[in-house]
């Protein structure tokens, strides 16, 4: 964690020659060293290398490295316990929410730094959005709202921009036609299913380059489950997505890629159909089969 | 039960285990039907040869059960891994079977007609066609069973001495077919027997090749050789 921030080249910074060399050589080394297997992937939107993390004494994750390839979805599997949400948190910056906790390695987006001593973790959280369990539009805000809400923290003030802000990522969410004649009601008086969609608006409002999702549709009945799957799909066009889910087909439905965690290590990374067909680790085998524990 | 140990839902690996005792049952009922066909051709039995047409329909309902329990595990539990690929390749191996069954009633039913007209020297050609596809056929089934990759993997050349064997057969009687044309609807069914005998060696084959499917995960269908030896 000591490299220089650099800009996000999508944003159209550009990278000093040494940053350039130095990301050559981390995608070159970048295969993940536990247990993975891996195929021709897109350029990584995620680079981590040595990723240890603890809350308080006890340590949660050990010795991660990989990388997530951009604009592909990648599903985290593994027993509860295990890390997963952990290291989807260590890629935003969020367990730093959690007194105690601290963290080991590096973690680079598009070649960035994460936790560069002068990066600033409201900005890496926005541009890494996340998409919790339970959805938690703010209660006190109109759909509307809730959707730009990022944007006026941002200091976005421009109605016009807001609106088409709004527009934009609510039909992006899907979620635009069933509520655009009732943009002023509450957040809160929409069904499960569609508050979890507000909350992928809202996160997609700011424009991040990565999604994270925390078990995003565990709560939601199977209808409401398959239309935030099938969103995922249409979302990894524009977004990389990193999904944490307990449901094994879903996984194996939605993502490019599957990442197994067993007691805070990477176990096997690889490409989801080959990996919920021919696990290369016996532990993954025993997992996915339900031959566990 | 699965090599790699219980389920935590024990009654996946009772439907599992239940799944592929019926293919072995279906094995078994198989190579007897092939046994009984060509012992009803070499004794001249009837009998025998009736039996294995009467026979065919219980393979053919454990065929239905087999694909019925298999898709019933899917959907109940949705496998993956080797208990997907051990479901899928329980399935095919019973389409096999049941093809394998089919050519033992063929052989029956040409048996029966050879049993009616005189007898003829020939028979004897198939004596060890017939050992060698019914050696075949049980080491496909051996090896889908223990999950032996090499065994299957040796099929592939054994089937081909199959077809040597069909093809020495076709010659030798069609030669005989010239110095005793009254003979030739006989010599036919005999050369029509071999050629049953030789899809045997095929579908063995294609066994074998569902075997490597369980066991290795690897699809060796129309290729020169997919896993090699360690």
């Amino acid at each position: 964690m000591t490299e220089n921030p650099v800009q996000n080249p999508a944003q159209g910074a550009v990278q000093s020659p040494a940053q350039n060399q130095r990301d050559q050589r981390t995608a070159a080394a970048g295969a993940p060293a536990q247990g993975a297997v891996e195929e021709e992937t897109p350029p990584a939107a995620f680079q981590v290398e040595g990723l240890n993390m603890w809350y308080g004494k006890k340590q949660a994750l050990f010795d991660i490295t990989t990388s997530i390839p951009s604009k592909t979805i990648t599903a985290i599997i593994g027993p509860s316990g295990c890390g997963k949400s952990t290291f989807l948190r260590c890629l935003n910056r969020m367990h730093e929410l959690v007194p105690h906790s601290r963290t080991e390695g590096t973690v680079r987006l598009f070649g960035q730094d994460l936790y560069a001593r002068n990066t600033d973790a409201s900005i890496v959280r926005r541009r890494v959005g996340m998409v919790f369990q339970k959805s938690n539009p703010f209660p006190t805000m109109s759909i509307g709202e809730n959707v730009v809400v990022g944007l006026r923290l941002n200091g976005v003030r421009n109605r016009a921009l807001l609106n088409e802000r709004m527009e934009q990522a609510l039909r992006m969410a899907a979620l635009w036609d069933e509520v655009k004649n009732d943009l002023n009601r509450p957040g809160m008086s929409l069904s499960g299913g569609q508050q979890q969609r507000l909350c992928i608006a809202r996160a997609i409002a700011v424009e991040p380059e990565v999604l994270l999702m925390d078990e995003p549709a565990s709560a939601l009945d199977p209808i409401a489950t398959m239309k935030i799957e099938e969103l995922t799909q249409q979302l990894k066009a524009n977004y990389t997505i990193v999904i944490v889910t307990h449901n094994m087909q879903q996984a194996s439905r939605v993502s490019d890629k599957t990442m197994f965690f067993y007691m805070g290590k990477l176990i096997e990374y690889g490409e989801t159909k080959r990996l919920f067909f021919q696990p290369s680790e016996k532990k993954t085998e025993d997992y996915i089969t339900g031959r566990f524990g | 039960m699965n090599e790699y140990g219980k389920h935590i839902q024990p009654s996946f690996d009772k439907a599992l285990d239940a799944l592929k005792e019926d293919v072995l049952l279906m094995a078994t009922l198989t190579e007897r039907s092939l046994n009984k066909a060509m012992n009803g051709l070499f004794k001249r039995d009837d009998d025998l040869c009736a039996a294995v047409i009467a026979d065919d329909q219980e393979i053919d309902q454990l065929e239905v059960g087999v694909d019925k329990d298999g898709i019933s595990i899917m959907l109940r539990f949705q496998p993956v891994a080797s208990d997907l690929r051990q479901v899928v390749s329980a399935m095919k191996v019973s389409g096999n079977l049941e093809r394998v069954a089919d050519q033992g009633v063929n052989i029956a039913r040409r048996a029966r007609k050879l049993n009616h007209a005189p007898s003829l020297d020939q028979l004897h050609l198939l004596e060890p066609m017939y050992w060698e596809a019914l050696t075949i056929f049980k080491d496909s089934v051996r090896a889908y069973s223990d999950g032996e990759v090499e065994l299957a993997l040796s099929l592939k050349g054994r089937d081909k001495k199959l077809d040597d064997f069909d093809r020495k057969v076709g010659e030798e009687i069609t030669a005989q077919m010239a110095k005793y044309p009254n003979r030739i609807t006989s010599y036919l069914n005999l050369i029509f027997i071999a050629r049953h005998l030789e899809r045997v060696g095929d579908h063995a084959k294609a066994i074998g090749e569902d075997a490597i499917y369980a066991a290795a995960a690897e699809d060796v269908r129309h290729q020169p050789r997919a896993v090699t030896s360690e």
